[in-house]
């Protein structure tokens, strides 16, 4: 594959407004960033923008068109990977399928058009007969047999593939990593948010690290998710190892007080059940055994903890993905900037730097939990999550 | 039937029972306020219930005993805390320390003298008594003759001279002593220290907020990073604080590094301005755009008498975090780090403060010198000093405070 020394780089985003997630990331290629010490300017040109839902009052695409001139608004999928001729004139895209006006099914899935957006991206690549790497924020699809097929047509047709949260490459507190080959038990992920959005970044949490376990990854058997009293019963039965709960829970910076008059005091089951209104647990078991517990719990804490329980440690292993999140505590979303950072990389190397096979579990795991709720906590069977791959050597959180 | 060999293992259990579980530190916390939220009360809470500390709720081994407050407003929390938690208050520090008996009854004593009503004096420093509630510790401990350990929060006192004896009654007495920020004990983004013994051409830290409170954390950040140069740490030559256009034209003039201060800044997570209006990330340095968001900067130039030179920016209006940058020799990038200051109420850091604060009580041993915060008190005191004197370069001969880095980084890692 030619890579040019500076290559020209396409963009394909559901929408384009202040926080979101196209804004973060387009404003990241076009401004540069801080990185490693510096302010980072990305040694290719993002020359073309195709934004699917304008609203005239929230969009900044024309903003930020009308002040990077190099950038062209593009009305197709289409014309903005060729520049507006025939053939693809690009040497990689970056797929945003974040925000926007988009219906939800009965399962209470956004319909995001990754996968449509993705369907657009590969024709452009079949008709032209080259294929460049492509960038997915988030999860692949909500549709699992969708996300499959995004999946497999980036090995038919070659190109390098990369997706996923910025969970796994932000900061740690501490700046930690799992030692390769750790026999991992049990992993649990105490987090935040809603079913099919945050659920997903809880799981790459838990995924970037478990990965790391002896083995590798092996897929995943079964799952159960558990809302409302059922989460309730399932944490006062034991069903995940309140040990590790409480471990995740001591590396959070966001714990909601408890008790009036105190800042800080580590809250009672009681007042979970008081301060958390919709709680919802994944739980499920890998092929090899090791199992895993993602927890939303909104109103008892704002931030993303994980803990594992790791063979020959007395105590658990835990530390925090660490979010600078712009509600109120920062400007920028600067998790975005190793997420990027690690898009480049794959545009200027070709090779993707973590594996999106990573990826391709989570967005399964994602719409199966949110299956799993919609049959109401039903225990499911996942066959189709027999996802095996080996995690990097090299860690690849954000460290310097 | 009791062997030999029954009795060994018997007192060997029962050895590491006591290790392990040894009497309850009896504390006494003397402070100005214990309001929600201010420094007396979210730290002297660590110790009625616990912090986390590396991915535990971390119980101290210690019990407070005694309290002394200072100032009692509406929204006072002393009160409840003692009938819940079961300790005293006294009306006086002596009968605090003394658990209204009279010897010394108390094993540690902490000293939070921030927050609460005090005046300001004409170069903008708030007297807080830290100095004068210590003296009454310190009297207790000479005429009872015994002394324990002692932490005092943030800077030691306003004035050199107080904070100077401070730290001579503490060697004077033979007890340990620790001061200071929460920030050189605090997450660091990246987590990572400057390698004892470095040559630092240049060192610059960027803050925010008023002075004196904020300009102190910034300068304690800047120390413990800038003190594990060469043989240590020799003391401040002179001081010099400028404000208004004059920090501009001194960058433009290379009075500081300009390329230190973008790389402080590439390091913040709310920069303001473009940031604040639409999320961008800018290169506020190249771009230009400081002058226009700050109006009334301020420079701290520090000059050490080994001729490292040193700048505090306070940028009120360019961001809202603590971002340090220095050029180290024989490394080609500025070595650059935010001291992460986590989110209102939790204020994780201030447990990590309070745990090195339990290592002293358990140890007897501080563990970083308490001469860093004499020498950021006294830097201090000489800037602000500059500032009402025609933003004057002072020599501070009394500055001339020696010591070593400790030897072990003291930032949060496990």
């Amino acid at each position: 594959m030619n890579i040019p020394a500076r290559p020209k780089i396409a963009a394909v985003a559901t929408t384009f407004f202040k926080y979101s997630h196209a804004q973060h990331i387009v404003d990241r290629f076009l401004d540069g960033y801080g990185w490693n010490g510096v302010h980072h300017r990305p040694a290719m040109d993002l020359v073309s923008l195709y934004v699917d839902q304008v609203d005239p009052k929230t969009d900044l695409s024309r903003e930020r068109a009308a002040r990077h001139p190099q950038m062209k608004l593009f009305p197709t999928i289409a014309e903005a990977l060729t520049l507006g001729g025939n053939r693809l004139a690009v040497d990689g895209v970056v797929l945003i399928g974040e925000h926007g006006k988009y219906a939800r099914n009965e399962k209470g899935q956004t319909k995001y058009p990754r996968w449509e957006f993705f369907e657009q991206i590969v024709d452009v690549f079949r008709k032209s007969g080259r294929s460049v790497p492509v960038f997915n924020d988030k999860h692949l699809s909500w549709n699992w047999e969708w996300a499959r097929k995004m999946y497999d047509t980036s090995r038919e047709l070659g190109f390098a593939f990369m997706a996923g949260s910025s969970l796994p490459v932000t900061w740690r507190t501490p700046s930690v990593e799992m030692a390769l080959g750790s026999r991992v038990r049990e992993a649990m992920c105490v987090c935040y948010g809603g079913v099919d959005s945050y659920d997903f970044h809880g799981l790459e949490t838990i995924q970037c690290i478990t990965e790391r376990r002896r083995g590798g990854e092996t897929g995943v058997k079964w799952i159960q998710a558990y809302r409302g009293p059922a989460f309730w019963n399932a944490l006062r039965d034991g069903v995940w190892p309140r040990e590790l709960m409480e471990s995740a829970l001591c590396r959070s910076h966001t714990l909601t007080p408890a008790r009036p008059g105190f800042n800080d005091v580590f809250p009672t089951v009681d007042d979970m059940q008081r301060l958390v209104k919709d709680p919802v647990a994944y739980r499920y078991e890998h092929a090899d055994g090791t199992k895993c517990t993602m927890l939303l719990m909104s109103g008892l804490l704002r931030d993303f903890n994980f803990a594992a329980q790791v063979d020959g440690q007395r105590k658990p292993w835990s530390t925090q993905m660490y979010l600078p999140m712009p509600d109120g505590r920062t400007t920028l979303a600067s998790f975005f900037s190793p997420l990027v950072y690690n898009a480049e990389k794959m545009f200027l190397t070709g090779k993707p730097t973590y594996p999106v096979e990573r990826t391709l579990l989570t967005t399964g795991l994602t719409a199966a939990g949110v299956e799993s709720l919609y049959r109401k906590g039903e225990k499911l069977d996942t066959p189709h999550l027999a996802i095996r791959y080996q995690p990097t050597q090299e860690s690849t959180f954000e460290r310097s | 039937m009791l062997t030999r060999r029954t009795f060994l293992q018997s007192a060997a259990a029962t050895g590491v029972a006591f290790a392990q579980r040894s009497e309850p530190k009896r504390l006494a916390i003397i402070t100005t306020v214990y309001r929600y939220l201010s420094h007396g009360q979210h730290m002297g809470d660590r110790w009625l219930t616990g912090y986390p500390f590396e991915g535990a709720w971390h119980k101290p081994n210690a019990k407070v005993v005694s309290l002394y407050v200072d100032q009692t407003p509406e929204n006072d929390l002393s009160r409840d805390r003692a009938r819940e938690f079961g300790f005293q208050i006294y009306p006086t520090v002596a009968e605090t320390l003394r658990c209204g008996g009279d010897k010394l009854a108390v094993d540690a004593v902490l000293i939070i003298g921030e927050h609460g009503d005090y005046p300001r004096n004409e170069k903008g420093q708030i007297l807080y008594p830290r100095y004068e509630l210590f003296d009454q510790c310190v009297k207790v401990f000479e005429k009872d003759g015994r002394a324990v350990p002692v932490f005092n929060d943030k800077h030691l006192s306003y004035s050199f001279v107080k904070a100077k004896s401070m730290v001579d009654a503490s060697r004077r007495l033979h007890f340990p002593m620790l001061a200071g920020s929460s920030l050189p004990v605090t997450w660091r983004l990246p987590a990572f220290d400057l390698p004892p013994g470095c040559h630092i051409e240049e060192a610059l830290m960027v803050g925010e907020g008023g002075s004196d409170p904020m300009d102190f954390h910034a300068l304690e950040a800047m120390q413990c990073m800038i003190e594990r140069r060469g043989h240590g740490e020799t003391g401040v030559k002179a001081v010099q604080l400028i404000e208004g256009d004059a920090v501009w034209k001194a960058g433009e003039e290379g009075k500081y590094s300009k390329e230190l201060l973008a790389s402080a800044l590439s390091r913040s997570d709310t920069p303001l301005g473009l940031s604040f209006d639409d999320s961008r990330p800018q290169d506020m340095v190249r771009d230009g755009v400081l002058p226009q968001l700050v109006p009334n900067p301020a420079a701290y130039f520090i000059e050490y008498r080994d001729g490292l030179k040193a700048t505090l920016l306070m940028l009120n209006g360019a961001l809202r975090d603590f971002n340090f940058a220095a050029r180290v020799r024989g490394v080609k990038a500025p070595q650059s780090l935010q001291f992460l200051l986590t989110p209102e109420p939790n204020v994780t850091y201030s447990a990590c403060l309070m745990h090195k604060v339990e290592e002293m009580f358990e140890s007897r041993k501080a563990p970083y010198p308490v001469e860093r915060t004499l020498l950021t008190s006294g830097i201090l005191e000489s800037c602000l000093t500059s500032k009402v004197q025609g933003h004057a370069r002072l020599e501070t001969p009394h500055l001339n405070v020696a010591y070593n880095a400790p030897a072990t980084s003291q930032y949060p890692q496990a």
